[in-house]
């Protein structure tokens, strides 16, 4: 593909795979959506500012309420977050880049498609169901909008990019760290983007199942969530089980800067930043047990209610480490009140109240009140925003040299703080007070004396939002016209301020080597023991240097835009008639977008693209174990907890069900049987190809690879006919309800992970016949039969649970 | 503030709890907080720590686990305070079988004779999109508007036709999700005379505001009048 018709300032932004500019572009593309959500919010306290107002009618204030949290949540905080990983954590660990550059580009615009199928979703109705989506209401029968179909879209497209974009960063940390530089020794920003990415990893394949299972009951008209026995409690569980890691994985990143902004700015190092960490990850692993304090009022039981009040309220103690060891830090310390410090120190007092708060949330007897009020609203406000938000602008403010080369005016940021501090609190507090109003609701009357306090928060929000007026104006004029800020301008110790600023597109001339003592030395033999970076901008290119239009690919975008064409095709259908249980999907824009995507996929892996695969750091468990290859492995872990969720969901219906097919009945054990054995087969052959290309032997390998493919294929066959009969014959439509659902549904999407691993073989195939993998490169067999043996074993699961029990 | 219910007791009790822990804890970490900004805030005359990370050296690691310790099991002490009195309040709250007031409901009519050990009739409410339907133990129904009697306990079965809502009594300080195919049972005992506010809680489609009724608390021998002869 001709990329010279793009002039290279627009195609420098459209097909880089730099990590600093695919960074930019997800700080300013979430700062957009942040102005959009905010936007949106400040419409909505418009409204609420006196009772019984109407400039916002009720149905179009529900999509407000719904797309604002969906935005903020999905497309604000993490990505924000994300933007600086992307741009700081390689040169804070001394890296050249992500691990996978092209993939990270890919990430970025599945993200920005995803954004904009999401703000598209307005066009056709946007979802006004609040951002949980609680079910039945998002069944075809309540909400028969396209726009539900359209939002459900844009999930699951940037639930693609989270993950593609957590696998990356876990190979990256793990795998390409300057020498000698520790785990240990990596500051706690690094480290909090670090246990982020685990808690995405486990939390957003459950929420893919979840969107997924909901696409498919709209669009295919299974039952899943518009039946009773999943319905309201299936998706609660599954979605919650997402939801609450979810909080912190929108918090963390901001922690971790917090924690490395305050030392710079107290010119002391954190206290205790071994425990701080040791609690990031208590906090982490703690979250997965405690997403029944979100349903504490939905009729799980006493006992488990008062299990998860325990598990929820010492969740509060690694947080409460966390504050501490940051107050601990000023002890002594000499503290430049800049404007990072400043909004450093404000998101830790604003998290303060917003944890207390959260304690009483965490009570199962105080819930039966405040569940569902503005007390939660103000809760998590202060968590997200006073938190997270008001942590991020610390980062942006921290940073701005760093990546612009330019400094901001810090008067105007100061003034920034406050008015933003001031306007937050006369926000956020009177909702504490507002303990008895529904959140979510358009109006209120007179009578119910709402009426102040809300004025109170409107008034706030409007301070809060104009104080933001400030931080981009700042912003925009100071990288154009602040002046020069030099590389190291806070005097900071981790190594981007070694750098040049703005740095250079192809980072360190020379990696860094960290010492047992902790000094830190480059490869020209130089060190930098007392903080002055002797690296300039016209020492750069001593061979090493490219330009930022080099290691560009046009690949990526041109993939998401065919999966962003895809999925609005499957989303914007018509309701099929006369009765309206589904949709009939839009064909030419799935056709166009499959077309485009498989155009992209063969261009993506026919490009020369030279990955800077250099593993540096050996740690175990994963020495010697190549970047692809724990690439894989990470992956397939996602991989668990998706079929996991899916057999729970089904374990779920099935044991609420009254009554279920005995076994035999619907499902010949005979098949099963025989799929199981034609499966396992092929993980035999599988191997078979590996060890034939190991020893170089092309035959062995070729005969391996076809008696795999042929196996799937037997496979396919056969649940083929099972499918056909079941469907054919009537007796077991989708229509049938529940066994139907979960039979068609788990079995269909293995069947659609068996497709992909053969279209791998026939890939793997078509390379071996051109005689590739046969000299010592067989990596990608290598690769295939991880993958080939993962769907296998899932099958080995599926088989018991569908036709012996 | 007047006491309107049994559950809105023993929620402004357990309230009251948190926030005296809150302001406490709140004030001491925001003075620490306060104070330490300003008692080291950066001079011209002040230098740099000696620990001070530098640039070209991975800052030496301190601080005590000691300190961790006496921080985590002081907050655990608070933290169970907390979790000791919830859970008496929502055993309260939530037993397996209410305990009867003075009077609740009978199965023909109201009436103020226990018989011990019986636990009291249950009455249905069913959340609709939007509105709420209140069946009594005589099998009328009435819609937004529900009649209890003072001081007697009443118990109800709550469930939703459609989608999932949540019904919450505001000033009673108590509510519980509906849902289709599930029963969540509450009780509580109104002590005063008047009208509550029963709303949704819970985003259920377009009208969810108005999904809105009343609770209206009637002295005995007026609620013993309306019962019998409402139909």
């Amino acid at each position: 593909m001709s990329q010279e018709i793009f002039p290279p300032r627009i195609r420098r932004w459209l097909f880089t795979t730099n990590h600093k500019e695919v960074g930019i572009l997800y700080l300013v593309t979430s700062l957009f959506f942040f102005i959009a959500a905010g936007l949106l919010a400040l419409t909505m306290r418009t409204q609420l500012s006196v009772p019984n107002n109407n400039v916002l009618n009720e149905g179009l204030y529900n999509q407000f309420v719904t797309v604002h949290g969906l935005l903020m949540i999905f497309w604000v905080l993490s990505p924000f977050a994300f933007g600086f990983a992307n741009y700081i954590i390689p040169l804070q660990i001394g890296a050249r880049d992500l691990a996978f550059p092209r993939l990270n580009a890919m990430s970025y615009w599945f993200y920005l498609f995803s954004g904009v199928a999401i703000i598209m979703s307005f066009i056709f109705g946007a979802p006004d169901l609040g951002w949980t989506l609680y079910s039945p209401q998002t069944s075809f029968q309540f909400t028969p909008t396209i726009g539900l179909n359209v939002g459900a879209a844009a999930l699951i497209l940037i639930t693609v990019s989270i993950t593609m974009s957590s696998v990356n960063f876990l190979v990256t940390m793990f795998k390409m760290r300057a020498p000698g530089m520790k785990l240990r020794n990596m500051p706690v920003f690094p480290w909090a983007i670090l246990v982020t990415i685990f808690m995405m990893l486990y939390a957003f394949p459950s929420f893919l199942a979840a969107v997924l299972l909901l696409y498919v009951d709209r669009s295919f008209g299974t039952f899943y969530f518009s039946s009773i026995q999943g319905g309201a409690l299936l998706w609660d569980n599954v979605f919650w089980f997402f939801g609450h890691p979810e909080v912190y994985i929108v918090l963390f990143p901001a922690i971790g800067l917090i924690a490395d902004v305050i030392p710079t700015f107290t010119r002391r190092p954190l206290y205790g930043s071994k425990y701080v960490i040791a609690s990031m990850i208590a906090a982490a692993i703690i979250s997965f047990i405690v997403w029944g304090h979100h349903m504490f009022v939905t009729g799980i039981g006493l006992t488990s209610t008062k299990l998860y009040t325990v598990t929820t309220i010492a969740v509060s103690l690694p947080f409460d480490v966390m504050v501490i060891a940051m107050i601990e830090t000023l002890i002594k310390a000499r503290i430049k009140l800049k404007a990072a410090a400043l909004f450093a120190l404000g998101a830790i007092a604003l998290f303060v109240i917003g944890g207390i708060t959260g304690v009483y949330l965490a009570s199962v007897a105080l819930d039966h009140a405040l569940r569902g009020t503005y007390f939660v609203v103000a809760h998590f406000h202060y968590i997200m925003v006073g938190g997270s938000i008001m942590g991020l602008i610390a980062g942006l403010y921290y940073w701005f040299p760093k990546i612009t080369g330019r400094m901001y005016n810090e008067a105007i940021a100061r003034i920034h703080f406050v008015i933003s501090f001031i306007g937050f609190n006369i926000l956020y507090f009177p909702m504490f007070l507002l303990l008895d109003m529904p959140r979510r609701i358009q109006t209120y009357a007179p009578d119910t004396g709402w009426g102040s306090l809300n004025s109170l928060a409107t008034l706030g929000g409007f301070i809060f939002g104009g104080a933001q007026i400030l931080l981009f104006l700042n912003l925009f004029l100071s990288q154009r016209r602040g002046p020069p800020s030099g590389p190291n301008p806070w005097d900071g110790w981790t190594l981007e301020w070694s750098l040049p600023s703005p740095v250079p597109a192809h980072d360190f001339d020379t990696i860094p080597t960290i010492a047992e003592d902790g000094t830190y030395r480059f490869g020209n033999g130089s060190s930098y023991p007392n903080g002055s970076a002797r690296l300039d901008d016209s020492k750069v290119g001593n061979g090493l240097a490219y330009s930022h239009l080099e290691g560009m690919s046009p690949w990526p975008i041109v993939m998401a835009f065919a999966a962003f064409l895809f999925f609005l095709g499957l989303s914007i259908g018509q309701p099929t008639s006369p009765t309206p249980v589904s949709y009939k999907p839009f064909w030419p824009l799935i056709a166009d977008g499959s077309i485009l995507g498989v155009i992209s996929l063969y261009g993506y892996s026919r490009e020369r693209f030279s990955v800077h695969e250099e593993t540096r750091v050996e740690s175990w468990p994963f020495r010697e174990v190549p970047n692809v290859k724990l690439g894989i492995w990470t992956f397939l872990g996602a991989e668990v907890i998706f079929f996991g969720v899916l057999i729970g969901a089904y374990f779920f219906v099935r044991t609420n069900s009254a009554t279920w097919p005995a076994v035999g009945e619907l499902f010949s054990i005979r098949n099963g049987f025989a799929m199981t054995l034609v499966l396992l087969t092929s993980s035999l052959t599988a191997i078979m190809a590996l060890a034939s290309a190991k020893i170089g032997s092309r035959r062995g390998l070729i005969a391996g690879l076809l008696a795999t493919f042929g196996l799937g294929a037997s496979f396919l066959y056969i649940k083929a006919t099972e499918w056909i009969e079941l469907g054919t014959h009537g007796v077991f439509s989708v229509a049938n309800g529940l066994p139907a659902t979960s039979y068609f549904i788990t079995t269909g999407t293995h069947g659609v992970h068996v497709v992909a691993g053969m279209c791998m073989t026939v890939y793997l195939l078509a390379n071996t016949l051109k005689g590739r993998y046969t000299k010592g490169d067989h990596d990608a067999i290598e690769h295939f039969g991880l993958y080939w043996h993962f769907v296998d074993i899932v099958w080995v699961f599926l088989f018991p649970l569908f036709y012996l029990i | 503030m007047a006491v309107v219910s049994n559950t809105q007791v023993i929620f402004d009790n357990l309230y009251g709890i948190f926030t005296d822990l809150a302001i406490v804890v709140g004030v001491i970490v925001f003075a620490l907080m306060g104070y330490l900004i300003i008692r080291y805030r950066a001079t011209r005359s002040s230098s740099d720590p000696e620990d001070t990370p530098r640039l070209g050296r991975i800052p030496t690691s301190r601080g005590h686990g000691r300190n961790v310790l006496i921080t985590v099991t002081l907050s655990t002490f608070l933290l169970a305070v907390l979790i000791i009195t919830s859970f008496a309040a929502v055993d309260t709250l939530f037993p397996n079988n209410p305990p009867n007031a003075t009077w609740c409901y009978g199965i023909a009519a109201y009436n103020q004779t226990q018989v011990a050990g019986q636990s009291c009739p249950r009455l249905d409410v069913t959340g609709h999109q939007f509105y709420w339907v209140f069946r009594y133990p005589n099998n009328h129904t009435d819609l937004n508007l529900f009649r209890v009697p003072a001081n007697s306990t009443v118990v109800l079965d709550v469930t939703s036709a459609d989608v999932f809502h949540d019904f919450g009594i505001i000033q009673f300080k108590i509510k519980t999700d509906a849902i289709q195919g599930r029963t969540n049972t509450i009780w509580f005992i109104p002590y005063k005379t008047g009208n509550y506010t029963i709303q949704c809680f819970e985003l259920c489609g377009t009208g969810h505001v108005g999904m809105i009724a009343t609770l209206d608390v009637m002295p005995v021998p007026d609620f013993q009048l309306w019962y019998t002869s409402a139909k």
